[in-house]
């Protein structure tokens, strides 16, 4: 094969290595706001000079605002850029919640606000778009995404990876973009320190957290970074679950921040990043775009399938525990339940293993069998109150318990998701 | 587990602990015999990707782990993705992760084998991999025993004995 030329930073285009040239594809230069030339399979024609091993430096921009399609991209890019390469990602997603790789939703996520956010948005004050749950690849804790949050992501050899390389880039971009009160800190996050209203120290605020995902071949660093969120004020109370006292789980917890917006426009941000990047790793032998019609390439839609399941968003919890009194494994003391109630279930996989249900002070309940529950999804479960009645409760504690459980385990939440398959 | 390696290499300076301090190292001083106890004789060997294995001396079974060079370069380890039992996985193909400092690192069979024990251990106790990550008994950080077919057993050859995998991580 013919190794094209590829040492000019500008002339190389998809057009250049794809094999069928169409004249339309020039288009991909211009700017990111021009549409889009409506080929086939975009991705598709990109894979070829993904997987080139001449293009050791590479650099990508979504057009999709769908961060299941951008993780799934990310992720092929991964799996076929040259082993030697180093790849950069910018894209951005419509608002969502993306949570680690070996973290349990139930516990990171306020599960009832995303169903009000979808259903009642007004009655919420929420005027942008309903939020996506997703589970991410690498490791770590939850983020929130929406417009005015930017992801970055490099890939590049495992020898290479280093934590901190590619957030002291952001940092230099965001430094040349005049923001001087940034830097890395020691859990290789991005922050900004800010005077104090109040105190005399500097108040320093979170602006961009990262995740990594480590193969034989290929490390992989993303990070968000902050600009102009409007949803700020809302991530907090997003990422606080109800079951919080009441679930013991193994996997990841997420590390609570303060976080704050750095005030910079997307694109302004996207081309400092580039820039830093280009500084770093000299001529740029490939660069390509991509939107959703990357869903046309069969190994990419297979990715987005996966990332979107169930057995995927849910099913892939490390086992945990859901217990409303103190128990030996998890002693804290709990608030007082509005029934007379001791319930404790175990679930591995998401998927209960194990259901007790007596009253507060251990006497059995006749007529119960909670054994019914065992085999069940959690995520599956859509109303307990008829899940308790099944089991053999009464309906005036199935009501009452089972409006409860409804409320911390995001009941609402299970019932929307499923009538969305 | 390519991965880790070096990554913190310039950041964090590592002491290099390789004085042999858990049994299996010890049993890799020992000489083969070809009549050894009771106890099954093991040979331990190492990938450039950082996990060991100890083969049976019928070649027929196996244990695999991680490194203490890569426990070390990992940090703490938060969580240990261990891979459904029953399935046969091809040399260099991911049998499972670990969850350490916000990094999914894949673990890779270091020989082709089929996963027949997962250590339960791991699940509750993550950081045993960061205490004792080439100890292959009950308490130990060891992650899956496997069985082992004549391809596998091959590729076993191939691997790394302790001395030269010391000198690829002193590299």
């Amino acid at each position: 094969m013919r190794i094209p030329q590829l040492s000019s930073r500008r002339a190389t285009t998809a057009r250049l290595l794809t094999r069928s040239p169409s004249p339309s594809s020039a288009a991909s230069l211009l700017p990111a706001s021009s549409p889009l030339p409506s080929s086939a399979s975009r991705f598709s024609s990109l894979t070829a000079p993904a997987s080139h091993p001449s293009n050791k430096v590479q650099i990508y921009t979504s057009h999709s605002n769908d961060p299941f399609l951008n993780l799934s991209v990310e992720h092929r890019l991964l799996q076929i850029t040259p082993p030697d390469s180093t790849v950069l990602t910018l894209y951005v997603n419509s608002p969502s919640i993306i949570f680690g790789r070996n973290q349990n939703p139930w516990l990171q996520v306020n599960l009832n606000r995303l169903t009000q956010i979808a259903q009642q948005p007004s009655r919420v004050s929420w005027t942008d778009s309903p939020i996506q749950l997703v589970r991410r690849r690498s490791g770590g804790g939850a983020v929130f995404h929406d417009a005015g949050n930017v992801n970055f992501s490099v890939i590049c050899p495992p020898e290479r990876f280093d934590r901190d390389k590619h957030a002291e880039m952001v940092v230099r971009a965001l430094k040349a973009l005049g923001r001087p009160n940034t830097r890395v800190n020691q859990r290789h996050d991005i922050v900004m320190d800010v005077a104090s209203d109040v105190a005399p120290d500097m108040e320093t605020y979170k602006i961009s957290g990262s995740a990594y995902k480590l193969t034989r071949l290929r490390s992989l660093h993303h990070g968000t970074c902050l600009l102009r969120s409007p949803n700020l004020a809302s991530i907090s109370g997003l990422l606080r679950s109800p079951a919080l006292g009441y679930i013991d789980a193994r996997g990841v917890d997420s590390v609570r921040s303060p976080v704050r917006n750095i005030d910079v426009d997307n694109q302004e941000f996207k081309d400092a990043v580039v820039r830093e990047f280009e500084s770093m790793y000299g001529d740029v032998h490939f660069r390509g775009e991509f939107d959703d019609t990357a869903l046309e390439v069969d190994e990419i839609r297979k990715g987005y399938q996966e990332l979107k399941s169930k057995s995927w968003i849910w099913g892939q919890t490390p086992k945990f525990t859901f217990s409303t009194h103190p128990t030996e494994e998890d002693p804290r003391p709990r608030p007082e339940l509005p029934f007379d109630l001791n319930i404790h279930l175990f679930a591995r996989h998401g998927v209960i293993e194990d259901m007790s249900i007596k009253h507060s002070d251990g006497a059995a309940i006749n007529g119960l069998d909670a054994s019914v529950f065992h085999g069940t999804s959690v995520w599956e479960i859509t109303n307990w109150t008829e899940s308790l009645r099944r089991a053999g409760l009464g309906d005036g504690l199935s009501k009452e318990a089972g409006e409860w459980l409804n409320g911390v385990l995001g009941a609402e939440y299970a019932k929307m998701a499923l009538n969305e398959m | 587990m390519a991965s880790i390696a070096c990554s913190l290499r310039a950041a964090r300076p590592v002491a290099m602990r390789f004085a042999p301090r858990a049994a299996p190292m010890a049993r890799l001083a020992m000489p083969f015999r070809s009549f050894s106890s009771t106890r099954l004789s093991l040979a331990r060997k190492y990938t450039k990707d950082h996990e060991w294995i100890d083969l049976s001396a019928d070649r027929k079974t196996g244990v695999i782990g991680i490194s203490e060079y890569a426990a070390e370069q990992l940090g703490d380890v938060v969580y240990v993705e261990l891979p459904p039992a029953g399935e046969w996985t091809d040399q260099g193909d991911s049998i499972g992760a670990v969850e350490s400092v916000k990094s999914a690192s894949d673990i890779n069979a270091p020989i082709r084998c089929k996963v027949t024990h997962t250590n339960a251990l791991l699940e509750e106790k993550p950081a045993t991999i960061n205490q004792v990550p080439e100890d292959d008994s009950a308490g130990g950080g060891w992650i899956v025993k496997v069985e082992v077919d004549e391809e596998g057993a091959a590729q076993f050859d191939e691997l790394l004995d302790a001395e030269a995998y010391k000198a690829f991580t002193s590299e």
